[in-house]
C-alpha cells in the first residue's frame, strides 16, 4: 500500500496490516456532523496553550493528545529527521524522569501511549482508564516544560534501525520517498518524514536540544482531551499542570513555496523487490481551496470501495494489479499531492497500467461523473464520518488537527463543502490539476530478493543456506 | 482493496496501540445479551445506542486449520471469494449497492475461523445485512470470480515475498507444527497449492463449513435486541446442519537443540524468528503466562526485552514476545528486527532473558506492575463497537463465560511471583528453540551456541 504521509513511530508495528489502519486513521480524518463541535470547551491559558475538552461518556475511557506544530516541514537541510529524533527522545527521560518510565508509569495506570511525526506536525498521546486522566496530564506537562533526555546515542540507534525496517527493506515505502522528493525541489516536503539516513546519523543532542526549546512552547501546541470524565475538572487540571510554563522563541514561520511544476518528471528505482509498482503524484491546493472538496469526491470516485474506477478497471476487469489506490490528503498544511499508485500482478509491464490508469484520469476530464457516483461518494464520506466518531482517539485527532490550522470550528463546515460539490466541479478540477504536465512518476524495477528455492523448509530441523545472485 | 475499504473495515480498531500487549478482553461495563437461534447459532447482542450505526461479527468453523491437505489456501480463497456476487447479483452490482450506502461487508478466513462481517448506518443495517445474509446463503461463486480470487491470491503471496517477516513466520510455522498440522501454513497458502484450487473446491468448502449450528454472531451498536433476532432468523435460514468437531491435533515440540534455518535475501535488516511450542487458549496456565509475558516481551516499554534489546542496546526498533493461544495449542515466538551485523548480539540478549526469567524470581515491582496494567487497562477493550463486537465473539469462541469482566481481575490479581517463574520453567525453552532468520545471510553470519550444520 501505498502512502501520501507517512507517519513514522516511535512503537513498532508488529504487523503490516496494522500499518494500513494508520494510513487511514491519520491519512483521512474523516469530518465530523455539523455541530459536533457545538459541545467542545476551548481555553487559551496565558503562556498561549490552547486547549480543547470534550465530554463523551460512551465507555469509562479518556484520551489525551498534544499536537506539537512541528515536523519534517520545518526542518532545515543536512539535519533532515530531527523532528522524528525528537519524538523519540521525548521519552527518553526529563528532570524527574528517567528513561522509559514515562511509558511504565501510564501502563501502570491502565494506559497506553505513543507518538507520532508527520510532515507538520507531532502527536503525543495517551489512551487510559477514565479515572486517571490527571497522570498523562502531568506528564506530558514535565516533558514539554523539563526535557532532559538520556541515551541520546542509543534511542539514535534505534530510528536508523526504524528507517532501515520502514524504507531501506520496504520498497513501496522507498519508492514514495523517491516520487516525493522528485515532485518537491523546492520545499521541505521534498525529503521523508523520517530523514535521509546519513543526516540521522550525524544528528546531535544540541541539535536536539535547540529544537525542543524553539518548538515545544505552549505557543506552539495543542492539548486535546476526549472522554468519560467532567470537562470543566479536565481544563483545571490542564490549566494547572501547563499553566507555568515559559515560552521558549518564536519558532520562525515556514516560508518555502513550491514552484509551479512544468513538465512531467519521472523517478526510476532499482530495488530489492518481486513485483513492478508505481506511484504518481498530482500537485494540488489544500484546504484552504474550495477545490479540495471537489478533489476528495474525485478521489473517492477513483478509489473508494470495490465499486470504485480504478478497482474496478484494474483489479476486476483488466485483472493487471495486487492493488490500486488514490489518495488525498486536504489538510496538510502547505499545498500537497493527489496520489494514484498501484502494485502490479507478476509478469504484468508497467506502462501497460500506466496506460490503464491515464485513460481513467481522461475520463475524469472530458466527461462530468454521473449523478450516482456523486451521491455514493457523499454517501460515503458521510457514513465515514459517523464511523469516525466510534473512537474518542479520532474525534481528538479530527479536532486537534483543524484546531492547528486555524480553529477546529471550521470541521462543522466540512460535509457541508462536500455536499455542495457537483459533477462539474470534479470535471474542473481534473482538468486543471489531473494533467501530465503537474505530475511525477515513480517507477519501481525490482531486482529480485534472492529467491528461496522450491523445496523450503520440510517440518524438521534444518540448516541451509540459500546461494543466490547478487542483485545490488 | 482500497484504503477506504480496509480502512472501513478495520480503522475504527485502534490495533497500532494494542499491538503490542497480548490481552485477554472483558467487559464489565458493557451488557451483553445471549441467547441461541433456531438454527443453531449463538447470538450475542450489546445494544450500543450513541451513534446511528451497527457493527455485526459472524464467526463459522470455516478457519485455516481445516484446509484439507494439499489444500492450504483454501479456506482463504473460499472466504474471499464468497463477497463476489450472489444468485442474484454480479460482483459488480453487489459492490454498487455495498458502496452506496457507505457500509462495509467482509469476510476473511483466520487460523482458527472464518469471520463474516459488516459495519453500516443505522439507517441501512437491514439492507446490508440482507446483502451479508445473501452472501452467505446464496453466494453465486462463480468459476470465473473465483478463478480471479485465486490469481489475486497469487499475486498476493509474490508480493508478501517482499516481506521478511512475512518469510520468517511462514518457515517458522512449519518448522515449528510441521506440514500435517492444522496449524503448520498460513492462511494465505503457498504457491504450489493454492496454483491447483478449483472453484468445486471452493464451492465445497462452502458448503461443508459455512453452517449456522456451532457459528456464533455477535452485534453491537444501535440495534433492538428483540428485531436484530428476528432479522437473522429471517435472513439467515438457508444456512442450517453443523460441522463435526476437529480432533485436536498433538502440541508441537521441538527436538533438544537450537534449530536455526537461515534464509538469504537482498535486506538491511535481519528479521528473526525464535521460538517453541506453546499453550491452547483453555489452558488453565494462560493468565499466569500472561503476566509472565508481560514482564519478559510482552509489555512494550515496560518489557525486559525492549529494555535491554531496544533502549539500553539500540539494536532494534522492535522486539516482542507472546503466546498464541487459540483453539488448538499455539506457539510461543519472539520477533525483531535488527541491522544484519547485530543478529548475533540480539539472540544472545534474547536468550538471556529466557534463561533469566526462569532462573531468577521477579522482582515485586514488575509483578505489580504487570497486573495493573492488565487489569486496569481492560476498559481499553470495548471503547468502539468493533471491538466490543470481537471481544464478545472471543468470549463466546474460548468458552469465557459472560462474567469473564469480573472474573479476569480476580485471576490477575491471584497471580504470585511463584507462578510466573514456575510458568516460564514448564512453557519456556532457552536451550531447545527453532530460529529462522531472513537476513543476508553473509554479513549477519548467525550462529548459535549449539549450532551444527545439518544439511
Amino acid at each position: 500500500m501505498l502512502v501520501t504521509e507517512n507517519p513514522c513511530y516511535r512503537r513498532a508495528l508488529r504487523v503490516c496490516a496494522s500499518a494500513l489502519v494508520l494510513v487511514f486513521v491519520f491519512g483521512r480524518v474523516p469530518a465530523a456532523r455539523a455541530g459536533i463541535t457545538d459541545a467542545v470547551k476551548a481555553v487559551t491559558l496565558k503562556n498561549d496553550l490552547r486547549v480543547l475538552v470534550l465530554e463523551n461518556h460512551k465507555a469509562p475511557v479518556a484520551t489525551l493528545n498534544i499536537f506539537y506544530k512541528v515536523g519534517s516541514r520545518n526542518e532545515q537541510i543536512s539535519t533532515t529527521g530531527i523532528s522524528h529524533l525528537v519524538e523519540h527522545l521525548m521519552f527518553r527521560g526529563t528532570k524527574h524522569l528517567k528513561p522509559e518510565e514515562f511509558s511504565n508509569i501510564i501502563q501502570e495506570n491502565g494506559g497506553m501511549d505513543n507518538a507520532f511525526t508527520t510532515a507538520d506536525y507531532t502527536d503525543y498521546f495517551e489512551v487510559i482508564n477514565k479515572d486517571h486522566l490527571d497522570v498523562p496530564i502531568s506528564l506530558e506537562a514535565e516533558r514539554m516544560g523539563d526535557f532532559d533526555p538520556q541515551g541520546f546515542d542509543s534511542e539514535k540507534a534505534v530510528v536508523i534501525e526504524e528507517r532501515r525496517m520502514r524504507t531501506e527493506d520496504n520498497p513501496q515505502d522507498a519508492l514514495s520517498e523517491l516520487t516525493q522528493a522528485q515532485a518537491y525541489l523546492a520545499h521541505p516536503y521534498h525529503w521523508p518524514v523520517i530523514g535521509w539516513m546519513h543526516d540521522i546519523q550525524n544528528l546531535t543532542l544540541r541539535d536536539a536540544l535547540t529544537y525542543h526549546l524553539i518548538y515545544y512552547s505552549p505557543q506552539n501546541a495543542i492539548v486535546v482531551a476526549v472522554g468519560d470524565f467532567d470537562g470543566d475538572k479536565v481544563i483545571k487540571q490542564i490549566s494547572e499542570a501547563f499553566g507555568s510554563i515559559r515560552n521558549g522563541p518564536k519558532p520562525p514561520p515556514v516560508t518555502d513555496v513550491e514552484p509551479p511544476q512544468e513538465g512531467e518528471r519521472r523517478a526510476v528505482l532499482k530495488h530489492a523487490a518481486e513485483l513492478p509498482a508505481f506511484t504518481e503524484g498530482y500537485h494540488v491546493p489544500n484546504y484552504k481551496s474550495p477545490d479540495s472538496y471537489a478533489l476528495e469526491i474525485a478521489s473517492v470516485v477513483l478509489a473508494g470501495g470495490k465499486s470504485s474506477r480504478l478497482y474496478q478497471e484494474l483489479v476486476m476487469n483488466k485483472r493487471m494489479v495486487v492493488d490500486v489506490d488514490a489518495s488525498y490528503d486536504r489538510l496538510s498544511f502547505d499545498p500537497n499531492l493527489f496520489w494514484a499508485a498501484a502494485q502490479l500482478r507478476p509478469g504484468v509491464k508497467t506502462p501497460d497500467v500506466v496506460s490503464v490508469l491515464d485513460k481513467q484520469i481522461a475520463a475524469l476530464r472530458d466527461h462530468p461523473i454521473s449523478d450516482q457516483e456523486l451521491q455514493k461518494a457523499k454517501n460515503q464520506e458521510q457514513a465515514d464520518f459517523v464511523y469516525g466518531q466510534d473512537s474518542i482517539f479520532r474525534e481528538a485527532m479530527m479536532l486537534g488537527q483543524y484546531e492547528m490550522l486555524g480553529s477546529y470550528k471550521t470541521l462543522d463546515q466540512y460535509l457541508d463543502g462536500i455536499d455542495k460539490v457537483t459533477a462539474a466541479d470534479v470535471q474542473r478540477v481534473a482538468k486543471q490539476y489531473l494533467v501530465d504536465s503537474n505530475r511525477t512518476i515513480g517507477v519501481l524495477v525490482p531486482t529480485g530478493m534472492l529467491r528461496h528455492p522450491a523445496q523450503g523448509p520440510s517440518g524438521g530441523a534444518v540448516h541451509h543456506v540459500i546461494a543466490g545472485e547478487e542483485s545490488r | 482493496m482500497s484504503q477506504r475499504k480496509v480502512g472501513r473495515l478495520i480503522g475504527s480498531v485502534a490495533i497500532m496501540i494494542l499491538a503490542l500487549f497480548a490481552f485477554a478482553g472483558t467487559s464489565g461495563a458493557i451488557e451483553i445479551k445471549r441467547m441461541v437461534l433456531s438454527n443453531g447459532a449463538v447470538l450475542l447482542v450489546s445494544e450500543q445506542h450513541q451513534l446511528p450505526m451497527v457493527t455485526i461479527a459472524m464467526a463459522f468453523d470455516g478457519g485455516s486449520r481445516r484446509d484439507p491437505k494439499g489444500k492450504e489456501g483454501l479456506a482463504h480463497l473460499t472466504a474471499e471469494s464468497l463477497a463476489e456476487g450472489t444468485k442474484d447479483l454480479t460482483a459488480e452490482q453487489l459492490n454498487e449497492k455495498i458502496d452506496f450506502m457507505g457500509s462495509s461487508i467482509a469476510v476473511a478466513a483466520g487460523q482458527d475461523y472464518a469471520s463474516a462481517g459488516m459495519t453500516s448506518l443505522k439507517k441501512y443495517s437491514a439492507d446490508t445485512l440482507h446483502l451479508l445474509a445473501t452472501v452467505l446463503t446464496a453466494p453465486a461463486l462463480r468459476d470465473d470470480d473465483i478463478l480471479r480470487k485465486r490469481a489475486e491470491q497469487l499475486a498476493e503471496l509474490s508480493s508478501a515475498e517482499e516481506q521478511p517477516s512475512y518469510i520468517a513466520e511462514r518457515d517458522f510455522t512449519k518448522l515449528l507444527f510441521g506440514v500435517d498440522s492444522p496449524y503448520g501454513h498460513l492462511p494465505t497458502g503457498g504457491t504450489d497449492t493454492v496454483s491447483k484450487l478449483t472453484p468445486n473446491d471452493v464451492r465445497n468448502f462452502y458448503h461443508q463449513y459455512y453452517r449456522l449450528g456451532g457459528a456464533i454472531i455477535s452485534v453491537a451498536g444501535d440495534v433492538k435486541t428483540d428485531e436484530v433476532k428476528a432479522d437473522l432468523e429471517k435472513e439467515l435460514q438457508g444456512l442450517q446442519g453443523a460441522v463435526q468437531p476437529q480432533a485436536t491435533p498433538p502440541a508441537p515440540k521441538v527436538a533438544p537443540g537450537e534449530h536455526l534455518t537461515k534464509i538469504d535475501r537482498d535486506v538491511a535488516q535481519a528479521t528473526l524468528v525464535l521460538g517453541f511450542g506453546g499453550i491452547e487458549r483453555s489452558n488453565p496456565d494462560y493468565y499466569k503466562l500472561q503476566v509472565m509475558n508481560y514482564i519478559l516481551g510482552g509489555g512494550g516499554f515496560s518489557s525486559r526485552l525492549v529494555k535491554t534489546v531496544r533502549s539500553e542496546h539500540g539494536l532494534a526498533y522492535s522486539v516482542s514476545s507472546g503466546f498464541e493461544a487459540a483453539l488448538f495449542p499455539g506457539s510461543f515466538r519472539v520477533v525483531l528486527q535488527t541491522k544484519n551485523r547485530s543478529a548475533n548480539e540480539a539472540v544472545k540478549l534474547v536468550i538471556e532473558n529466557l534463561h533469566r526469567i526462569q532462573q531468577q524470581p521477579v522482582s515485586d515491582a514488575e509483578l505489580e506492575s504487570a497486573k495493573k496494567f492488565l487489569i486496569g487497562s481492560f476498559p481499553l477493550k470495548y471503547d468502539r463497537l468493533s471491538s466490543i463486537a470481537s471481544f464478545m465473539l472471543q468470549v463466546e469462541l474460548y468458552h469465557l463465560g459472560l462474567d469473564y469482566a469480573d472474573r479476569y481481575p480476580k485471576i490477575i490479581a491471584a497471580v504470585t511471583k511463584e507462578d510466573v517463574q514456575k510458568g516460564a520453567r514448564e512453557y519456556l525453552h532457552p536451550d531447545s528453540f527453532i530460529l529462522v532468520a531472513v537476513a543476508n545471510q553473509s554479513e549477519a553470519a548467525i550462529t548459535v551456541a549449539s549450532d551444527t550444520p545439518h544439511q
